[in-house]
C-alpha cells in the first residue's frame, strides 16, 4: 500500500510508473515448508498412504464386489459379507488374544498382522427363511505396515515409541513377516488405460493401450503395416483389419469413420488403403464384419460360452476394456478407436507426436497397497470359491447329520498363509491376470540408517535388467524434482532402479464420479451428443479423464483454469491433475493412483502467494503444511501438469509469465544424495558412487539397535554428526543417527603406502577410537520336539574331562552366558538329541541318558579372534519349539586393508598405520588423523570434498556447524567459499585452507603448504578380517578330490584359465604340472596298454589287473588328475569308451 | 676420530609454565634434537594407564570392551611412573601385573537406584594407591567446578549397575596412545623478520595497513600515533607467506623478509594431566639420555666405531 501511495507523488518526478507499480519482489524464505512437509508426510508417506487407502477403502470395494456366496445346488443358501474392517494387530495364542507390537514380532519371529473382521448375513438351512447375522468373523490375518493407520505405532510420540521398543526415527512403511522386516518395493510401470504411440521392432507405428479394469486386463495394439492398419489382440488368431473392427462395432459408413478421424485429407489418404482392403474382403455390414471376425477368434480348448457371439463379446469386454460398453452401445468405443487412429496418423505425419515411453508422465508407480489389494482380491475370491465348493459338496449329500451352518465353512488360513507367503518370498502369483512376478519384496537393509531410508524410496524397474538399451537408463528431464538424478546403482541396473526425490508424493486412486459430473457442469459437451464431424472441430478440445473420453469443450483454457481453481479451493482432490495438451488438442484430467507429483508454490503473475506473514504464522505454529494447501498457496503438480506451468527456481527469477515457484531446489535430490555436502560442485558420477556407498557405511542403525536381533549388525563405537551438514541431513535425522566420523585429513603424499587411493592412518587416532566398530552376528539354535513325543534337551556342562575346556563359557543351564569371551570351537549350547526320533519310544518312563546323542553347537569364527557373547534370547517359535538366539559381538579397530570413504564417492583402503610422532604436525599442535593422496583429486574432480574440508575447518574453529546443501548458495543453505575463507582468516588460518606443517620424522618444515582440515569419513562394511584367506593343504571336494572352493569352506586359490595361459605362454610346464596336478588331485591309475581302459590294483597279487582283459600282463601305472579318471568313467557309463593310448616316454 | 667437536650447548628459556602447559624456547641446537625431544615426549615418556579390566557386573548400555576402552583412556597421575617397572620385566610378579612395583589396582562400583540418570565418572574409580588416581582437572583451572565431576565413563539408568576391577600398568605412548602423557607437543622455528625500513618509510599509511591486514594472524601493526610499521608478535607468524605475497603484489619485493632461525625453537607442551608439563620435559630429556646411553655403553668397542663412525666419536664427547 505504501508503494501505491508513493506512486501518485512520484509521477511528476518522471519516474517510470509501471516500474513502481510492479509488485515488490521480496524473497520469502520458504525453506521452513520443507520440514513442515516432512513432518506431515514423513519420508515414506507414499507407502503409508497407499496401504492406508487399501485398508480403509480398497479392501471394502473388493469385499463388496464379491459379497455373495451362493450355493449352486440350493439357490436359497447364501452368505453375504456386509462389512469388513481390519482390527488391531494381535495374535491368538492358546485361545487368548494377545496384542502385538512390532518389536515383539521381530524378536519372536512372528508376523505383525491384524485380523480381518467381516460382518456376515447368511441363510444356513435351506428350509428356514430367516437370515442370520454374525459380527466380527475373522477371515484371515492381514500383515500390517508399520506406522500405518492400523499399526499400534500410529501417531505415537517419541516416548510412547520408546516404551514399545521402537526407534522414533524409524520411518515405518515395511512389514514384519516371520520376524524379518520386508518392504514391498515401489514398482514402476507404463501407465494403464492410456494411448501410447510408438514404433515397434520392425519400425511400424503403433498405438497401444494396456487396459486394466477390475474385471479384465488386456492389451490392444493398432498397428500400421504396409500402409494398412490392423488390430492386434490376443483373442484373435491373427491381425484384423481395423475397418472390419469398426464395421463390427456398427460404423458401417466409411464416411463416418473418416469424419471421426478428422476431415484433413492427409488422414483420409492414410486411411484409404485400409478401407479398400475392407471392401476387398467383402465386408460392408456389421453382420459381415462380425462373421469375418468370428473366423479369427481363437478357439479355446474347452469352449464354454456359446460359440456364435464370441466376436461381439470380445469387442465389448476385452477390446480396449477400459471403455465400458453399456447396452451394446459401441459409440464411445468407436470414438476411442478413432482418436487412437488419429493420433497414430499424426505421429506418421509428424514424428514429434510420438510418445516417449521413458517420459515420467507416462509412468505409474505401483505401491504396497495396490500390490496387496491384487493379492488379497485373488485370495478372497479363491476362498469364496472354496467355500462354495464345500457347501455344494455338503448340500449334495442326501443325509446330513448335524445342522448345516454356512458360516462354519469360512476358512481363515488361506488368506493368512497366502499373504504371508507372498510377502516373505516376494513372489506375486495371480492366476486370474496371469501375473507371475518375482522379487517384489526385499528384506529391509539395516546396514545403516540411510540405507534403510534409501531402501524405502527405491523404485524397481518394469523391464528385466539385462536389456542393453540406453533409453530407459538415461536421465529424463521430466524426472526433475520427482526422482533423484543421482541415486541409482552402478552396473546392470544402472538407470533402471531409481529413487524418489525428497518431496515426491505418489497419488492413490480417487473417485471419478464427482469429477465427471463436475466436468459436465463446467461445459463439457457429452460424447453421446456429438457427431463424428463435431469431434475434431478446430476450436474445441477433447476432455479425457483417466483415459476415458468425456466429451469436448470449446474453451479448454477456461475449463482448465476453472478446474484448477476448484482444486485449489479444495472442492476436488488436491492430487487431481489438469493438463492441457495443445498439440493433441486435449485436456487430460487424471485422478488415478501411482502418478508422481510434488508440491509447488503458486504464483500469480510471477508473485508468490506465500508472503512473509504466512511463514511467520508457520513458525509460530499457527499454520501447517495442510493449511497452506487448503488456502491455495501451494499445490501438487504431477509430471504432466508441470508442462502447463512455468516454474521459477527462485522468487527473484520470476517473470510475469511464471505460474509456480519451487519450494527448495535441494529437494530434487533424494535421501541418499542429500547427505553429500556441495554435491553441485562434484562431478556427477561421484555423487552416484556416494549414494551407493552411503548405504554400506557403518554407524548407528536405530535407537533400538542394541535390542534388535538382526543376523548381522555393524555399529560404529563413536559415531559423529558431520561438521559440514546439509539441510537434508537435519531433515532425515542423519545428525542423530550418523554413520561416520570427522577425521582431520591432510592432503599430501606420505610413505608410498598411499598410492591408488590408499589412506595412511594415525595409530594414536585409532587407539583413541577412530573407526572402531562393533560387529554383531546372530546365531540361533532350536530345541526340537519330535513326532514321537521326545525332544532335544539342554544339559548341564561337564566340568571335567573331555570337552570341559570347550565348555568353559557355559552356565549351569547349558547355555553360554552373556559377557563370556567365546573362541572358535567353543561350545555354546550343550544340547543332546534323542537317538530315536521316529516310531514308538522304547522306555515308557522316559529316556535315559544313553538314549541321547550329543548335538552340541560350536562356535565357528575366524581363528585367533575372540568374540563376546552379547545377548541370549529365548523364545518359542511357530511350532512351539524352544528357540535360542545368541548375539555374538566383536569389537574391531581399523587395520590395514579396511575400507573407508568420504562422502564424495572417494573410497580407499587403509594402506598403512603410522605412529603419531611420525605424522606431520602444525605449529598449533594439530596432527592429522589420516593422510590422503592428492592424486585423488584431479581425475575425480570432487571439488565438493575440498569445500567440505574448508567448511569443516571453519566449522571447528568457529564452533558453528556449516552447511553445504545442494544448490544452497543463493538461498543461504550452503556457505560460500568466500564466507568460509573469511571465517578461517578470522581464526588465524590461511584463507585457502592450507597449513604450514613440519615433518614428524625429521622435524623440518615440509616443502609445501598442506591442505588440511576435517572431512567426514565413513567406515564401510568391507573389512579385511572378513575377507582375508589363505590355505596350504585343506579340505577337498568329495567327488573330484580337488580342493574346495571359497573362503567359507577354507578353499584353495584357483589357478584359473588365464593364469594357466600365462604359464603356458611362459613355458613353465613344471609349474603348471605342479599346480594343476600334484597340488590338486593326483591319482594313480592302472592302464591296460592293450585295451587302453583303466584297471585296478590288486593288493594281494601286488600288481595291476585289467578288468576287461582279465589279466595283469599289459598294465602300466600312471598318474592322472582324479577329475580325469572320473570323466573317463562317467563317459563309460554313458556308453562312450575313451581309450588311453600309451607310448613309452 | 680426533676431528672437530660438534658439541653444542643448547639453552632453554622458559616462557610460561603451568601444571599442564609449558612454553619454552630451545636455542642453539638443531631440528633433530628438537624433534627427538618432541617425539620422546609423545611416545616414550611412561605413564600409568588402565590396561586390564575385569568386569563383574555390567548392565549398562555400553558393552564391556567399550567401557574398558574408555577406562584405558582416562589419564592417571603418573608421577610415580618413572620409577615403576614395566609389568613385562617385573620379576616380583612374573609379569602378571599383580604387584605394587608394576601395577595399581582400581575398583569401580556404581548402581543407579533412582530415576535420575547417574553419571559414572573417573571420580568413581577407587585407587589402591593414593599416588595414582584419575587426573583431577577441577583445581588447576580457576573455574567454579561444582559441576565438574571428572571424565564420564558411562551413564546409568534406574536399575543398571557397573562393578569392575581394573589394573593400571606402566606403559609408553608407542604401545598405545593411552600411555602418552602429551596432549600437544609441538614446536616452531622462531621467525626472523627483517623489514626494509627504508622502503617502508616510503609507503603510505594505507599501504602499510593493507600489508598488516594481509596476514591471517596478527604479526604486524601500524602504530596509531607515529604511523610506524612494527612487528607486534613475530611468533604469531605461521609461515603462510601471505605478507610476502602481498609485498610482491604491491611491487615491493624485499620489503619484508622472514626466515626461520635454524637453531631456535619455540616449544609448546600440553599434557593430559598425567604428569606435570615441566616434569614431562625433564622425563623426556632423561629418557633421551638413557637411549643415548644404550648407544654409548658400547662406545669403546671397535665394532661400535665401525658401526657409528663419526657419531661414536661425537658421543664420546670428542
Amino acid at each position: 500500500m505504501t508503494v501505491q501511495e508513493g506512486n501518485n507523488d512520484t509521477n511528476e518526478l518522471g519516474i517510470d510508473k509501471s516500474f513502481l507499480a510492479a509488485p515488490i519482489k521480496s524473497a520469502v524464505d520458504k525453506f521452513q515448508l520443507l520440514p513442515e512437509f516432512l513432518k506431515v508426510r514423513g519420508l515414506v508417506k507414499q507407502h503409508l498412504d497407499s496401504f492406508n487407502y487399501f485398508v480403509s477403502t480398497e479392501i471394502k470395494k473388493i469385499v463388496f464386489a464379491n459379497e455373495w456366496i451362493r450355493s449352486k445346488v440350493d439357490e436359497r443358501v447364501y452368505l453375504r459379507y456386509s462389512d469388513v474392517r481390519i482390527g488391531e494387530p494381535s495374535m491368538i495364542i492358546d485361545g487368548v488374544t494377545e496384542k502385538l507390537t512390532p518389536h515383539k514380532c521381530r524378536l519372536s519371529d512372528t508376523t505383525y498382522a491384524a485380523p480381518i473382521f467381516v460382518n456376515i448375513e447368511y441363510r444356513g438351512q435351506s428350509q428356514s427363511t430367516e437370515t442370520l447375522k454374525k459380527k466380527d468373523v475373522i477371515i484371515g490375518r492381514m500383515p500390517i505396515m508399520l506406522r500405518s493407520k492400523t499399526c499400534v505405532l500410529y501417531k505415537k510420540d517419541e516416548e510412547e515409541l520408546a516404551s514399545l521398543g521402537e526407534c522414533p526415527l524409524d520411518p515405518g512403511g515395511y512389514f514384519i513377516i516371520k520376524g524379518t522386516e520386508k518392504v514391498i518395493l515401489i514398482q514402476e510401470q507404463l501407465s494403464k488405460n492410456r494411448i501410447i504411440i510408438d514404433i515397434d521392432k520392425k519400425g511400424c507405428v503403433q498405438a497401444s493401450v494396456t487396459s486394466s479394469t477390475a474385471m479384465t486386463k488386456s492389451k490392444t495394439v493398432i498397428k500400421m503395416e504396409k500402409e494398412k492398419i490392423y488390430l492386434y489382440l490376443n483373442q484373435f488368431k491373427s491381425k484384423v483389419p481395423i475397418m472390419v473392427v469398426m464395421k463390427a462395432m456398427g460404423m458401417e459408413s466409411d464416411q463416418e469413420v473418416v469424419q471421426m478421424i478428422g476431415r484433413d485429407p492427409r488422414y483420409s489418404a492414410l486411411l484409404l488403403p485400409s478401407i479398400e482392403e475392407c471392401a476387398k474382403a467383402n465386408v460392408y455390414t456389421q453382420q459381415q464384419a462380425l462373421d469375418y471376425l468370428e473366423k479369427q477368434v481363437k478357439q479355446l480348448p474347452y469352449p464354454s460360452a456359446p460359440v456364435e457371439k464370441r466376436a461381439l463379446s470380445i469387442l465389448a469386454d476385452i477390446f480396449i476394456a477400459n471403455i465400458p460398453v453399456r447396452q451394446q452401445n459401441f459409440r464411445s468405443k468407436c470414438i476411442y478407436v478413432a482418436v487412437m487412429l488419429r493420433r497414430m496418423m499424426e505421429a506418421l505425419l509428424n514424428k514429434d507426436a510420438m510418445d516417449d515411453k521413458d517420459y515420467v508422465g507416462n509412468k505409474r508407480l505401483e505401491l504396497s497397497g495396490q500390490m496387496l489389494s491384487l493379492l488379497f482380491e485373488d485370495l478372497f475370491k479363491t476362498m469364496n470359491d472354496e467355500v462354495r465348493k464345500t457347501i455344494d459338496a455338503i448340500l449334495d449329500k442326501p443325509s446330513r447329520s448335524s445342522r448345516f451352518d454356512i458360516s462354519q465353512y469360512i476358512v481363515k488360513d488361506s488368506i493368512t498363509v497366502g499373504l504371508e507367503r507372498s510377502l516373505s518370498t516376494g513372489n506375486w502369483d495371480v492366476k486370474r491376470f496371469r501375473m507371475h512376478r518375482k522379487g517384489m519384496t526385499q528384506v529391509v537393509a539395516r546396514l545403516s540408517y540411510i540405507g534403510t531410508l534409501g531402501h524405502m524410496t527405491k523404485i524397481s524397474p518394469q523391464f528385466e535388467k539385462s536389456r542393453k538399451v540406453s533409453g530407459p537408463r538415461a536421465l529424463q528431464p521430466s524426472q526433475w524434482g520427482m526422482l533423484c538424478p543421482c541415486d541409482t546403482p552402478e552396473g546392470e541396473a544402472c538407470g533402471l532402479v531409481k529413487n524418489l526425490a525428497l518431496m515426491t508424493h505418489v497419488t492413490t486412486d480417487e473417485e471419478e464420479g464427482p469429477i465427471v459430473s463436475l466436468c459436465y457442469c463446467l461445459g463439457v459437451e457429452d460424447l453421446e451428443l456429438l457427431s463424428g464431424e463435431e469431434l475434431h472441430m478446430p476450436n474445441s478440445f477433447l476432455i479425457i479423464l483417466n483415459g476415458l473420453i468425456l466429451g469436448k469443450h470449446r474453451k479448454p483454457q477456461r475449463f482448465a483454469n476453472a478446474m484448477r481453481k476448484l482444486r485449489r479451493a479444495g472442492k476436488i482432490g488436491e492430487f487431481v491433475s489438469i493438463y492441457v495438451n495443445e498439440t493433441q488438442r486435449c485436456v487430460y484430467i487424471a485422478s488415478d493412483g501411482g502418478r508422481v507429483c510434488r508440491p509447488l508454490v503458486i504464483a500469480d503473475k510471477g508473485v508468490s502467494r506465500i508472503k512473509e506473514h504466512h511463514m511467520k504464522e508457520l513458525k509460530d505454529g499457527v499454520r501447517n503444511f495442510d493449511s497452506f494447501l487448503r488456502e491455495g498457496l501451494i499445490e501438487y503438480l504431477d509430471v504432466n501438469e508441470e508442462n502447463n506451468a512455468l516454474i521459477a527456481l527462485y522468487e527473484s527469477e520470476a517473470t510475469p509469465e511464471t505460474t509456480h515457484i519451487e519450494i527448495e531446489p535441494l529437494t530434487i535430490l533424494g535421501v541418499c544424495a542429500g547427505l553429500i555436502p556441495f554435491p553441485h560442485h562434484n562431478q556427477s558420477p561421484r555423487n552416484t558412487y556416494q549414494c551407493a556407498m552411503g548405504k554400506q557405511a557403518m554407524g548407528n542403525i536405530a535407537y533400538n539397535e542394541l535390542c534388535r536381533m538382526d543376523t548381522l549388525i555393524y555399529l560404529l563405537v563413536y559415531p559423529q554428526r558431520p561438521l559440514l551438514t546439509t539441510k537434508t541431513i537435519e531433515l532425515v535425522g542423519y545428525d542423530k543417527l550418523g554413520a561416520g566420523q570427522n577425521a582431520t585429513v591432510a592432503v599430501m603424499s606420505y610413505s608410498g603406502y598411499d598410492i591408488e587411493d590408499a589412506i595412511v592412518m594415525n595409530k594414536s587416532s585409532l587407539d583413541r577410537g577412530f573407526g572402531r566398530c562393533i560387529v554383531m552376528k546372530k546365531m540361533s539354535a532350536i530345541s526340537q520336539k519330535y513326532e514321537n513325543g521326545t525332544s532335544d534337551r539342554i544339559i548341564r556342562p561337564q566340568r571335567q574331562g573331555y570337552d570341559a575346556e570347550r565348555m568353559q563359557i557355559l552356565d549351569d543351564d547349558g547355555l553360554a552366558a552373556p559377557g563370556e569371551i567365546i573362541r572358535p570351537h567353543d561350545i555354546y549350547i550343550n544340547k543332546e538329541s534323542p537317538k530315536v526320533i521316529r516310531g514308538p519310544v522304547t522306555s515308557p518312563a522316559g529316556l535315559s541318558d544313553s538314549d541321547y546323542k550329543p548335538s552340541k553347537q560350536t562356535y565357528k569364527g575366524p581363528e585367533g579372534e575372540t568374540a563376546v557373547v552379547d545377548r541370549v534370547a529365548l523364545c518359542s517359535d511357530k511350532n512351539n519349539n524352544l528357540c535360542i538366539k545368541y548375539m555374538i559381538r566383536h569389537t574391531r579397530r581399523p587395520e590395514v586393508g579396511d575400507k573407508f570413504s568420504s562422502r564424495h564417492g572417494q573410497k580407499g583402503v587403509c594402506g598403512t598405520i603410522v605412529q603419531q610422532e611420525d605424522f606431520p604436525f602444525s605449529e598449533r599442535g594439530i596432527c592429522p588423523d589420516l593422510i590422503m593422496n592428492p592424486h585423488g583429486f584431479p581425475s575425480r574432480m570432487t571439488v565438493g570434498k575440498m569445500i567440505e574440508l574448508l567448511g569443516s575447518k571453519a566449522g571447528v574453529s568457529s564452533g558453528r556447524f556449516h552447511y553445504g546443501s545442494a544448490f544452497g548458495e543463493p538461498s543461504g543453505h550452503a556457505d560460500t567459499v568466500e564466507a568460509i575463507s573469511e571465517t578461517l582468516v578470522n581464526h588465524g588460518f590461511s584463507y585457502n585452507g592450507k597449513d604450514f606443517l613440519y615433518s614428524g620424522i625429521t622435524g623440518m618444515p615440509l616443502q609445501a603448504y598442506i591442505y588440511m582440515g576435517p572431512i567426514y569419513y565413513q567406515k564401510l562394511k568391507h573389512m579385511v578380517l572378513d575377507k582375508m584367506h589363505a590355505r596350504g593343504s585343506g579340505p577337498r571336494v568329495m567327488i573330484t578330490r580337488q580342493p574346495t572352493e571359497g573362503r567359507s569352506r577354507n578353499g584353495g586359490l584357483r589357478v584359473g584359465e588365464m593364469e594357466r595361459d600365462c604359464l603356458i605362454a611362459y613355458g613353465a610346464s613344471m609349474l603348471i604340472y605342479e599346480r594343476l596336478m600334484i597340488s590338486s588331485d593326483p591319482f594313480e591309475v592302472q592302464v591296460c596298454r592293450k585295451c587302453g581302459l583303466l584297471g585296478y590294483y590288486n593288493y594281494k597279487l601286488k600288481k595291476g589287473i585289467c578288468s576287461t582283459c582279465k589279466n595283469g600282463d599289459n598294465i602300466s601305472t600312471m598318474k592322472l588328475p582324479y577329475a580325469c579318471k572320473l570323466l573317463i568313467q562317467e563317459l563309460q557309463s554313458m556308453n562312450i569308451v575313451p581309450r588311453l593310448k600309451l607310448t613309452a616316454a | 676420530m680426533d676431528g672437530v667437536s660438534y658439541q653444542r650447548f643448547p639453552r632453554v628459556k622458559i616462557r610460561e609454565l603451568k601444571d599442564d602447559f609449558a612454553k619454552f624456547e630451545l636455542r642453539d641446537t638443531d631440528a633433530s634434537i628438537a624433534n627427538a625431544l618432541r617425539r620422546v615426549m609423545i611416545a616414550e615418556v611412561p605413564t600409568v594407564a588402565i590396561d586390564l579390566v575385569e568386569i563383574e557386573v555390567n548392565s549398562s548400555v555400553l558393552n564391556d570392551e567399550f567401557i574398558a576402552h574408555r577406562l584405558g583412556l582416562i589419564p592417571l597421575t603418573s608421577g610415580r611412573a618413572m620409577s615403576m617397572r614395566f609389568s613385562r620385566d617385573c620379576d616380583a610378579c612374573d609379569g602378571d601385573g599383580q604387584c605394587d612395583y608394576c601395577s595399581v589396582e582400581f575398583h569401580l562400583r556404581a548402581k543407579c537406584i533412582n530415576d535420575q540418570t547417574l553419571d559414572v565418572t573417573s571420580k568413581d574409580l577407587i585407587s589402591a594407591d593414593p599416588s595414582v588416581v584419575p587426573v583431577d582437572f577441577s583445581d588447576s583451572s580457576g573455574f567454579d567446578n561444582s559441576e565438574n565431576r571428572g571424565i564420564i565413563i558411562v551413564k546409568l539408568r534406574r536399575g543398571q549397575e557397573l562393578h569392575l576391577r581394573a589394573i593400571a600398568r606402566k606403559g609408553i605412548g608407542k604401545d598405545h596412545a593411552k600411555w602418552s602423557p602429551a596432549a600437544t607437543v609441538t614446536f616452531m622455528y622462531e621467525p626472523d623478520i627483517y623489514i626494509n625500513e627504508e622502503m617502508m618509510e616510503r609507503l603510505s599509511l594505507e599501504q602499510k595497513r593493507s600489508i598488516v591486514d594481509s596476514s591471517p594472524t596478527r604479526v604486524f601493526d601500524v602504530d596509531e600515533k607515529t604511523g610506524q610499521f612494527v612487528v607486534v608478535d613475530a611468533e604469531a607468524y605461521t609461515y603462510d607467506d601471505e605478507v610476502l605475497k602481498k609485498c610482491e603484489s604491491m611491487n615491493l619485493p624485499g620489503l619484508i623478509e622472514i626466515r626461520p632461525k635454524e637453531d631456535s625453537f619455540i616449544f609448546t607442551v600440553e599434557t593430559t594431566g598425567a604428569v606435570k608439563a615441566s616434569q614431562l620435559v625433564l622425563n623426556a630429556i632423561d629418557i633421551l639420555k638413557q637411549k643415548l646411553d644404550a648407544v654409548r655403553l658400547s662406545d669403546d668397542t671397535v665394532e661400535a666405531d665401525d658401526q657409528f663412525g663419526e657419531l661414536g666419536a661425537h658421543m664420546r664427547g670428542g
